[in-house]
């Protein structure tokens, strides 16, 4: 009898790791659209206690710092700005001359990242920050380095940020001086821990300098013009003669960033006037 | 017997000391991917005191909360825990012996494994065994060895009557 039981009990042990197995699987297999709603979802139910727990210890760790970053900042904006005071007078002298209308101002929200111990965490990043801030699917997320990529699931609380490690990442970029424009993307590597990027789609006869600079270039739609991306740092391949591949070293890194900026689009007061005409 | 009880830390103040270390000492000291994962601690040790079957369905529930927090692909977190857990709790059942050390390997053992299966269920390829020898990969498995290797001796008393019974 203790024979048969003990049999039983092995059964039962090897039925619910098949069943734990194929219920992964499933989740595997599902649409990645699926998935992410369930993450989000428990992500905004189950696991809050332990996600706002997460937040306040980041913020504890990173805040000496950051209150020394922010000081040193604040300093050499306040330098910066006695000589720009000047420049804005004239600026708006110009622009009144050629009937331009003003700049819009940038919005922007500051968020901590809340890493996870696991090998995938630098793909994607946890934000403690979410909709009840004002955060939402395609907001470009960046470093004071440059870019770390955009936002891709929200909940009330928290966010999904994709990283440019992250596999189905593009943005559409261009050389420093404007000359040359290109997709980035992150390139396919043996090595998850040696992350680089591609700038895809430069034509055969464009030849970019090691060390140039590339940023985003503002077309799309999600990220703004200007936002640096990483270094050009050798050709990566040549496809077929008509198009140069070249190695990118990213500005950032996401594994080890802590607090990042999220930017928030300003629509002009004329659009959203126009907006709000429209039925 | 009942002297090992007394003086071994008992598993429900254990877990939720390992939950605080992970959702509030880790991020508040260092939230590197070379910490140690208590998370995944938690659960070994979980696994390696009941059955492989119910060891698989907390694997399931603890990779579920990792796939939640940092979603590459969902799945591939409960695949990878749980497989683990199942390993440790069926290789403690068959061929484990009680002994810091080897416990210590089997933790190290573990976030290897868990690493590796992470990382090809979410990206297919050789890039997978390449990541999981990474320096901060082989750097989170000595880590999560140590740590663990603490709290087995804190627990060592409780283990002991275990293997006694």
């Amino acid at each position: 009898m203790p024979h048969a039981a003990g049999r039983s009990s092995s059964r039962r042990d090897t039925v619910l790791f098949a069943g734990c197995v194929a219920l992964s699987l499933l989740a595997l297999l599902l649409p990645a659209g699926w998935g992410q709603t369930l993450a989000t979802g428990i992500r905004e139910t189950a696991l809050l206690p332990a996600i706002w727990l997460q937040g306040r210890a980041e913020e504890g760790r990173t805040s000496r710092a950051r209150l020394q970053t922010v000081l040193a900042q604040r300093d050499s904006a306040a330098m910066a700005a006695q000589a720009a005071l000047g420049l804005v007078a004239e600026n708006e002298r110009l622009r009144g001359l050629l009937g331009l209308r003003r700049r819009d101002p940038a919005a922007f929200l500051a968020a901590e990242v809340l890493h996870q111990p696991i090998p995938t965490d630098g793909r994607t990043l946890l934000l403690g920050v979410g909709t009840r801030e004002g955060v939402r699917p395609f907001l470009p997320v960046v470093a004071a380095e440059g870019l770390v990529g955009v936002v891709l699931r929200t909940g009330l609380t928290s966010s999904i940020a994709a990283t440019w490690a992250h596999p189905e990442f593009r943005a559409s970029a261009v050389t420093e001086d404007s000359g040359v424009l290109g997709i980035v993307a992150p390139a396919a590597s043996d090595d998850p821990s040696l992350a680089v990027l591609e700038f895809r789609g430069v034509a055969y006869r464009d030849t970019i300098p090691e060390g140039t600079l590339v940023v985003t270039s503002g077309l799309g739609g999600v990220y703004p013009r200007g936002i640096p991306i990483g270094r050009v740092s050798g050709v990566r391949r040549e496809e077929l003669g008509w198009e140069r591949v070249y190695r990118l070293t990213p500005l950032v890194n996401p594994g080890s960033v802590g607090h990042v900026v999220l930017l928030q689009p300003v629509l002009p007061a004329d659009s959203a006037l126009i907006r709000e005409s429209v039925p | 017997m009942s002297n090992g009880r007394a003086q071994g830390w008992p598993l429900w103040l254990v877990l939720p000391l390992l939950l605080l270390l992970h959702f509030y000492v880790r991020p508040r000291f260092y939230s590197g991917r070379g910490a140690p994962d208590f998370l995944l601690l938690a659960l070994l040790i979980v696994a390696l005191e009941t059955r492989p079957g119910p060891a698989a369905v907390a694997g399931f529930a603890v990779g579920l909360v990792t796939d939640v927090l940092a979603p590459v692909r969902v799945g591939a977190g409960a695949l990878a825990h749980t497989v683990v857990a199942y390993l440790a709790a069926w290789g403690r059942s068959v061929f484990f012996p009680d002994n810091v050390l080897v416990n210590m390997v089997v933790f190290g053992a573990c976030t290897w494994l868990r690493n590796l299966i992470l990382l090809f269920a979410s990206d297919p390829g050789l890039g997978a065994l390449v990541g999981s020898l990474a320096p901060w990969g082989l750097l989170q498995v000595a880590t999560t060895a140590v740590a663990g290797g603490v709290v087995t001796l804190a627990l060592r008393h409780r283990v002991d009557v275990r293997l006694e019974e």
